[in-house]
C-alpha cells in the first residue's frame, strides 16, 4: 500500500513540475512552428506529390498535415490542463494556510534578520514608544495588528493578501477558456451556405470537407446582396439583407455587414462571400449530321429534353471564370435518354471554339440569367461565453499577479535594558516588486525615526 | 507641412538619436546621454504629430481611419511604441544608458517603412474586414507588447555583455568599457519588469484580435498563421516568467529566452507574411 501511495505522489508531483510546464509550453510552440510551416489539410495525393514517400508516410503517421486536431496535440493541451490542475491542488492549499496562520509574536532580534529591516534605539520607554509607533505606521502604511502589548510591544501590518491568490486566477482562466472550446466543438457546428437573391434555405453545409449538412430549425433568405467599391476599386462594403422565416412567416429582418453578424436562436450568420450564381440559360443546338438547329431555355442543374429528339440535356456546372476564357457552362448530353452520357464545358463568349459541343451537337449559349448571390458563415457555439469569461479572467487575472503584491511590516519595541529608552525593530517583506517595496521601506523606517527621538 | 513630411524627419531623428544615445555609453559621457532623452522625447512629439496629421489626411480624403491599417502605418506605429515605451521606462527608473536599442529599432523600423520600395506608403481607404473599432484596440495592444520585448531585448544583450565581460564576478559592478551601464542585477530586474509589461500587453492584443476575430469571421481562434505565431510567442515568454522562479534559469538563461521570444515576436510581424496562407495578409 505504502509503495501504491509513493507511486501517486510521484506522478502527482511530476503532474505538478515546473519541467512539465516548461515541457508543454517547449513542445506547444515546437508543434505550433511545425503546423505554420507545414501548409494544413493537405489531402494524401497532394502530400505524394509534394513529399518523398517518407517524408509522406512520416507527416501521415504523425497527422502533421492537421496538426492541431491532431490526437498527440489533444495530448499536449491535456497534459498542459492536468500540470494546472496538479499545481493548483499542490499549492493553493499551501497559499492558503499562509494566508490564514495567525501571526506569532516575535523578538527585535529576529526580525532585525529579515532582507528589509532597519533596527534603532529611542529614548522613549517602551509605554510611550508603542503608540507613537503605531499611529506612524498607521498613517504611512495602513492598520495594524498589535499581537504583543505589555513590556513589548508585537504589531503586523499588511496589504493586498488576495494578491497571492491572483496566480490561481490566471491559471483557472486557461482551464476555463478550453473548456468553452471543448463546449464549442461538441455542442455547435460551424458551416457555410450559399444563398441567392430571393431565396431562402435552411440548409447549412458544414466546414471539413465530406458534404455533411445540417437543417437549422428556421429559413433565412436574402432579400438582396450588395457589393459597393471605392474609387480606387477595392471592396468599400458587403452588405446582405436577411430574413427569418419561420414557418414561410417573416420574423426579423436585418442587414449584415463584414464585421456585423446577426444572430438568432443562437445561430450567427456572418458576411463571409459573395458570388454569382447561373439561373437559367439560353442555349442554341446544331446537329452536327443533320445540319438541324434548336433553341431552348434551360434552368441550371435541371434535366430537359433537347426538343425534337430523345436526348436529354443538363447544365450541371458554372464557373464564373474558366481558365481565363470567361464564363463557362458545364453541360451533359445523354443519347437517347440519361444512359450514353458525355460532357464538356462550353464557353459562353467564345461561340465559335471548336471545342463547344457535346456529342453530336454543336452548342452556343446565346443569353445567361445570373443571380449574385452571399455566401454566409453559420456558426452556433455556445462556448463562446464561457470563453469570453476564461478571456476576462485571464486579463484582470495577469494584471493583478503582475502589479499588486502582498506587503508585510513588523513591528517590535523591546526595553532596551540597562542602556536606557527602548530598541525598535521594524522589518517588511514584499511577494512582488522588490525594489518598488525597498524604496517605500527606506521611507517608511525614515518616517519612524523621524516620529520617535533618538 | 504633410504628414510624410514630420515622418521622414522623424526617420533622420531616430538614428540621430541612436548615435547620441551609443556615443554616450561608449564614452561614459552623461551629457550625452541626457542629449539623447531630449532628442528621443522631441522625435516622438514629432513623430505624435506626423501621425495625427495622417489620421486627420484620411479624413480629408473621405476614407477616414486610424493610420494602423497596413504595413506601413504598422511599421511607423511600432516605431511611435518603442520610443514611448522606453522613454516611460527611463523616466521611471531613472537609467539613460539603456536607449540604444530602442532607438536603433524605432529608427529601423521608420527606415524600412520609408525606404522600402515595395512599401505603399499611401493612404488607403478602409477594406471592410478592418472596418472594425477592434482594430485601434487590436493594433495598440500588440504593439505595446511587441514595443516592451524589443526594449526587453536591448536589456538582455547588455546584460549577457555585462556578464560575460567579467565572468568570475555573478554581480559585476559598473568597471572598464560601458561602465555606465547599470550593473548586472539592475539590468536583470529591468528585464523582467520589461517582459512583465509585454507580456500582458501581447495577452491582451491576441483577446482583442479574438473577440475580432470571432465578430469578423465568427470564430475565435482559426490557427491562421499570424495567430498561431502569436500564440508561439506568448509561449515562449510564459515559459520564461515561469522559468524565471526555479533559480536555475535566473540570469542569462532568461536573457537568452527573451532574446528567443524577441525573434518570435519579429517571425509573428514579418516572416509570417512569407507564408503562403493567412488572415492576416492586408498587413504586407
Amino acid at each position: 500500500m505504502s509503495q501504491d501511495d509513493g507511486f501517486i505522489a510521484k506522478i502527482l508531483s511530476i503532474l505538478a513540475s515546473l519541467k512539465l510546464t516548461l515541457f508543454v509550453f517547449f513542445a506547444l510552440a515546437g508543434a505550433s512552428v511545425i503546423g505554420t510551416l507545414l501548409p494544413q489539410g493537405m489531402g494524401s495525393a497532394e502530400l505524394e506529390s509534394q513529399f518523398s514517400p517518407t517524408m509522406a508516410l512520416i507527416i501521415d503517421r504523425l497527422s502533421l498535415n492537421n496538426l492541431y486536431h491532431s490526437g498527440w496535440f489533444r495530448v499536449l493541451l491535456l497534459l498542459l490542463c492536468m500540470n494546472l490542475l496538479a499545481c493548483t491542488l499542490d499549492r493553493l492549499p499551501k497559499t492558503v494556510r499562509l494566508l490564514k496562520r495567525e501571526d506569532d509574536s516575535f523578538t527585535a532580534e529576529k526580525i532585525a534578520r529579515f532582507s528589509h529591516s532597519r533596527t534603532f534605539v529611542t529614548e522613549m520607554k517602551v509605554d510611550q514608544a508603542a503608540p507613537m509607533l503605531r499611529f506612524a505606521v498607521e498613517e504611512v502604511f495602513g492598520p495594524i495588528r498589535v499581537l504583543k502589548d505589555s513590556d513589548t510591544f508585537c504589531a503586523v501590518s499588511e496589504k493586498g493578501r488576495w494578491s497571492r491568490l491572483m496566480v490561481y486566477g490566471v491559471h483557472l482562466s486557461v482551464l476555463v477558456v478550453l473548456a468553452g472550446a471543448i463546449m464549442g466543438s461538441v455542442f455547435g457546428f460551424k458551416g457555410f451556405m450559399n444563398l441567392p437573391e430571393g431565396e431562402s434555405a435552411d440548409e447549412v453545409i458544414l466546414g471539413g470537407g465530406g458534404g455533411h449538412f445540417i437543417l437549422l430549425p428556421f429559413k433565412i433568405r436574402c432579400d438582396k446582396f450588395d457589393v459597393s467599391f471605392y474609387d480606387t476599386g477595392l471592396p468599400k462594403d458587403y452588405r446582405s439583407d436577411l430574413s427569418i422565416l419561420e414557418d414561410n412567416r417573416e420574423v426579423l429582418k436585418e442587414s449584415i455587414r463584414v464585421n456585423d453578424p446577426l444572430t438568432y436562436k443562437g445561430v450567427t450568420f456572418y458576411q463571409a462571400s459573395y458570388g454569382n450564381m447561373l439561373k437559367t440559360a439560353e442555349l442554341v443546338l446544331t446537329d452536327r449530321e443533320s445540319g438541324k438547329t434548336m433553341s431552348m431555355i434551360v434552368p441550371f442543374q435541371q434535366v430537359r429534353n433537347i426538343p425534337g429528339t430523345d436526348d436529354v440535356l443538363r447544365i450541371s456546372e458554372y464557373q464564373e471564370s474558366f481558365m481565363n476564357f470567361g464564363p463557362a457552362l458545364g453541360i451533359v448530353v445523354g443519347k437517347g435518354g440519361p444512359e450514353n452520357v458525355a460532357g464538356s464545358w462550353i464557353l459562353v463568349n467564345r461561340p465559335d471554339f471548336h471545342g463547344n459541343k457535346v456529342h453530336n451537337y454543336q452548342i452556343r449559349v446565346m443569353g445567361t440569367e445570373r443571380v449574385s448571390y452571399t455566401g454566409l458563415q453559420v456558426k452556433k457555439d455556445p462556448g463562446v461565453v464561457l470563453v469570453w469569461v476564461g478571456f476576462s479572467l485571464m486579463i484582470i487575472g495577469i494584471g493583478l499577479t503582475f502589479y499588486s503584491s502582498h506587503k508585510k511590516i513588523w513591528v517590535c519595541v523591546e526595553s532596551n535594558g540597562e542602556r536606557g529608552g527602548s530598541l525598535v525593530a521594524i522589518a517588511g517583506r514584499a511577494s512582488r516588486d522588490v525594489q518598488g517595496f525597498e524604496e517605500k521601506f527606506a521611507e517608511l523606517s525614515k518616517h519612524l525615526e523621524d516620529r520617535l527621538p533618538t | 507641412m504633410t504628414s510624410s513630411f514630420l515622418l521622414s524627419i522623424t526617420t533622420f531623428a531616430y538614428l540621430a538619436c541612436t548615435v547620441v544615445y551609443l556615443s554616450g555609453t561608449v564614452f561614459r559621457a552623461k551629457h550625452l546621454l541626457k542629449l539623447g532623452t531630449i532628442l528621443g522625447v522631441a522625435t516622438l512629439l514629432i513623430q505624435t504629430a506626423g501621425i495625427c496629421l495622417r489620421w486627420v489626411e484620411s479624413y480629408q480624403m473621405g476614407y477616414g481611419h486610424a493610420p494602423l491599417s497596413n504595413l506601413y502605418e504598422s511599421l511607423v506605429f511600432a516605431a511611435w511604441a518603442i520610443m514611448l515605451t522606453y522613454l516611460v521606462f527611463e523616466a521611471r527608473v531613472k537609467q539613460r544608458a539603456l536607449g540604444v536599442f530602442p532607438a536603433l529599432f524605432a529608427f529601423l523600423a521608420m527606415a524600412y517603412a520609408s525606404f522600402s520600395k515595395d512599401m505603399d506608403s499611401r493612404i488607403q481607404p478602409l477594406l471592410p474586414a478592418l472596418k472594425s473599432n477592434w482594430l485601434i484596440a487590436h493594433v495598440i495592444t500588440c504593439f505595446l507588447g511587441y514595443a516592451a520585448f524589443a526594449v526587453s531585448f536591448g536589456i538582455s544583450v547588455l546584460y549577457l555583455y555585462r556578464k560575460r565581460s567579467n565572468p568570475g564576478n555573478p554581480n559585476p559592478g559598473p568597471k572598464g568599457a560601458f561602465a555606465i551601464l547599470p550593473d548586472a542585477l539592475h539590468l536583470e530586474v529591468f528585464n523582467y519588469q520589461m517582459i512583465l509589461f509585454g507580456f500582458l500587453w501581447l495577452s491582451v492584443g491576441i483577446i482583442t484580435g479574438s473577440v475580432w476575430a470571432n465578430s469578423a469571421w465568427g470564430t475565435y481562434w482559426s490557427w491562421d498563421p499570424k495567430e498561431t505565431w502569436s500564440l508561439i510567442t506568448w509561449l515562449i515568454y510564459a515559459a520564461l516568467l515561469h522559468a524565471r522562479t526555479m533559480k536555475g534559469w535566473k540570469g542569462e538563461r532568461v536573457a537568452w529566452l527573451s532574446m528567443l521570444g524577441f525573434g518570435c515576436v519579429l517571425f509573428t510581424y514579418f516572416g509570417v507574411n512569407f507564408l503562403a496562407t493567412g488572415l492576416h495578409r492586408y498587413a504586407r
